[in-house]
């Protein structure tokens, strides 16, 4: 494996260098606000030049990088009615060659996931919209320095230094120095790429401490092991926990469309006056017409029901159906609820239950 | 003070009087509450009063929160001023029964901007905008206060102050001004956090969710997102009162509250209205009234 360093200050000609090459540049950068005593530092994935100013090495973005892989709106193909004949008309879609640098490893593990979902070859489905975007993109990772209160990736087998779905690796080794680890063969084409920045070998030791350190720093800890089996119980399907911690849930989707990995869409046709578009978009298993029936009924009829879902679907589901992780710890989910709905706090009280199963739990 | 209303709670879940108390509590950070539901009157400790309580509690007074409300037939809920103007704004609407509730009222020195901000106590720098000149500190109308019957309070001075921020937008060239809000679109993928916090957004089924016929986009592109976002924006007018939940629900911080207290300003020029404060008096644009203003028809 090859591994090499640059200098932090440095990070500009990376993008500089990979414009060159007719990469389109996606990095993390700070969004406009409006300045007052409420503003708060809102940072999103967005196609960057260079000269223009990013944010890698910020604290986690807002919003991950699954917009650009699993695009939240876009049209499949244009109709349009005549007499009693529609003409469909294909859309044309790009898949630029694209490098996303400044990728947290959480982000980067979840791109696997949508994958398994989307190429899922046990149910033979290519959603070729995501797979030949997947192709064009390579990733730069690069590890967590500063984890806040709602990270968790350690409680689900990943780690703020992970490379899992990185084509090159990025970890900052001292205040400003980065180490640079090849992951894949996409990685070595970039790495070349970047050679001339090269500041000589890697540091592997101070890479591995680095890592321990920020490890170190993640405070939310939950045992994620014992989840799958005490899910896969049926009878925990109606246990009480559901209702009592889900009932303040408020039935927005801020935490799945926050979610790296939730990857639920509709399709509807935007008719107007007999022409228009299939559109395929981002929804999400939280609205409560998610599940409605044309009858009428509603099999997941109140909301701590539809949390119940959300739940199953990243410790139980995503493993079973797509083989695949739910759940990468990035803590947005925690971050943008509006009434603190904590999914760690399901974590918990499942592992003491999968543990203890005779304990008596308050109500 | 939260003893007192602990106690009162307390007493009235033990005499069945109520059958829940909405609440805060310590949520699963050190800087942030969580709303709580208390039925079992032992849980009344769980509650909590500071400067954390950001929520916006009256929206599970809403009818449209079908759930957890189901069976409850008197609720006693822990409200900031601002919320029991909200509370009083939904009985203006006929969303709900003042009979209905029990409202336990305590003063509220504001609440906290975001939880980043918060350093274990609420101070100049840290304190919500929307809490720098509010007239309802000591709230409009309560069941239970601390120390005994509710103080009367001057509510003469402005109301709902439009935030600086807002001021300066409204002054920005009518360019860079849509420039912002197209940028921030950008981010928005239409969760509808803002609606689902908001008290006042009452329907069953909202106008976007409709598909037959399907009057907005639902896809969160540049049409869908700003059909949604004036749509709600007109929704709310003098009817919105000011508690800001939109903007603080926001996972991407689009400041959609910007509308509302611009249109709040629109309002109150327009038809002397203050929404929240009077369960009798109805919204403008619900009403007619033979000295409306007619200016505006032309």
């Amino acid at each position: 494996m090859k591994t090499a360093t640059i200098n932090k200050s440095d990070i500009d000609k990376c993008i500089d260098l990979l414009s060159q090459a007719d990469y389109r540049v996606i990095a993390p950068r700070m969004q406009p606000r409006l300045d007052g005593p409420d503003a708060i530092d809102v940072q999103v994935f967005q196609e960057i030049q260079p000269g223009e100013e990013h944010a890698i090495g910020n604290d986690l973005a807002t919003t991950g990088i699954k917009e650009f892989l699993f695009v939240k709106h876009e049209p499949l193909f244009a109709f349009e009615q005549r007499g009693k004949k529609v003409e469909i008309t294909p859309v044309s879609h790009d898949f630029p060659k694209t490098v996303m640098i400044g990728v947290r490893p959480c982000d980067a593990a979840s791109v696997r996931s949508l994958d398994n979902v989307f190429s899922a070859s046990n149910v033979g489905y290519n959603d070729e919209l995501f797979t030949k975007r997947l192709e064009q993109t390579s990733f730069i990772t690069y590890s967590c320095t500063d984890p806040d209160a709602s990270c968790f990736c350690t409680s689900v087998g990943l780690a703020p230094d992970s490379d899992r779905g990185s084509d090159l690796h990025m970890t900052e080794i001292d205040g400003d120095r980065i180490h640079i680890e090849v992951k894949t063969e996409t990685g070595e084409v970039l790495a070349q790429l970047l050679e001339p920045l090269f500041q000589g070998e890697g540091d592997a030791a101070a890479r591995k401490k680095a890592g321990e350190e920020v490890f170190a720093k993640i405070s939310r800890i939950r045992d994620s092991n014992p989840i799958r089996a005490w899910l896969d119980d049926t009878a925990n399907f109606d246990d009480e926990m559901w209702q009592r911690l889900g009932e303040k849930c408020l039935g927005c989707g801020a935490c799945t469309f926050e979610c790296p990995t939730c990857h639920c869409f509709d399709i509807v046709d935007e008719n107007r006056g007999g022409k228009g578009y299939r559109v395929k978009f981002w929804d999400g298993c939280q609205f409560d017409h998610f599940t409605l029936h044309a009858s009428g009924h509603n099999p997941r009829d109140w909301q701590y029901k539809r949390y119940r879902n959300r739940f199953t679907c990243k410790f139980k589901i995503y493993q079973e159906k797509f083989e695949a992780q739910g759940c990468v710890g990035c803590g947005r989910c925690i971050r943008g609820c509006p009434v603190n709905l904590d999914i760690t706090e399901y974590m918990a009280e499942v592992a003491q239950k999968a543990t203890a199963p005779n304990a008596v739990t308050s109500d | 003070m939260i003893e007192e209303l602990r106690n009162k709670a307390k007493e009235l879940l033990e005499s069945g009087e109520l059958d829940v108390v909405i609440g805060y509590a310590d949520g699963s950070d050190s800087a942030r509450t969580t709303p709580i539901f208390v039925r079992n009157p032992e849980d009344v400790e769980k509650l909590v009063v500071d400067g954390r309580c950001v929520n916006s509690l009256p929206l599970f007074l809403n009818k449209r929160h079908e759930y957890p409300r189901k069976g409850w037939k008197k609720t006693g809920i822990v409200g900031k001023g601002c919320d029991i103007r909200a509370i009083t704004q939904l009985i203006a609407e006929n969303q709900l029964r003042r009979d209905e509730v029990y409202i336990f009222g305590f003063p509220c020195d504001g609440v906290v901007s975001h939880p980043n901000n918060w350093d274990g106590s609420l101070n100049d720098g840290n304190i919500a905008s929307k809490c720098s000149d509010c007239d309802v500190k000591i709230p409009t109308d309560a069941d239970f206060y601390p120390g005994g019957t509710l103080p009367d309070a001057d509510r003469s001075g402005p109301y709902q102050i439009t935030a600086p921020q807002v001021l300066n937008l409204m002054e920005m060239e009518h360019s860079d001004r849509f420039a912002f809000w197209r940028d921030s679109f950008d981010r928005c993928f239409k969760c509808y956090a803002c609606r689902e916090v908001c008290p006042h957004c009452s329907c069953n089924i909202c106008i976007t969710d409709r598909t037959q016929p399907n009057w907005l986009d639902q896809a969160a592109h540049k049409k869908g997102v700003f059909a949604w976002h004036m749509t709600r924006a007109m929704h709310l007018v003098g009817r919105c009162t000011g508690c800001g939940e939109c903007t603080r629900a926001c996972p991407v911080d689009i400041q959609v509250d910007a509308f509302n207290q611009h249109m709040k300003d629109v309002i109150q020029g327009s038809f002397d209205y203050k929404s929240g404060y009077s369960e009798e008096e109805k919204p403008p644009l619900i009403t007619f009234k033979v000295d409306d203003r007619e200016d505006f028809i032309r």
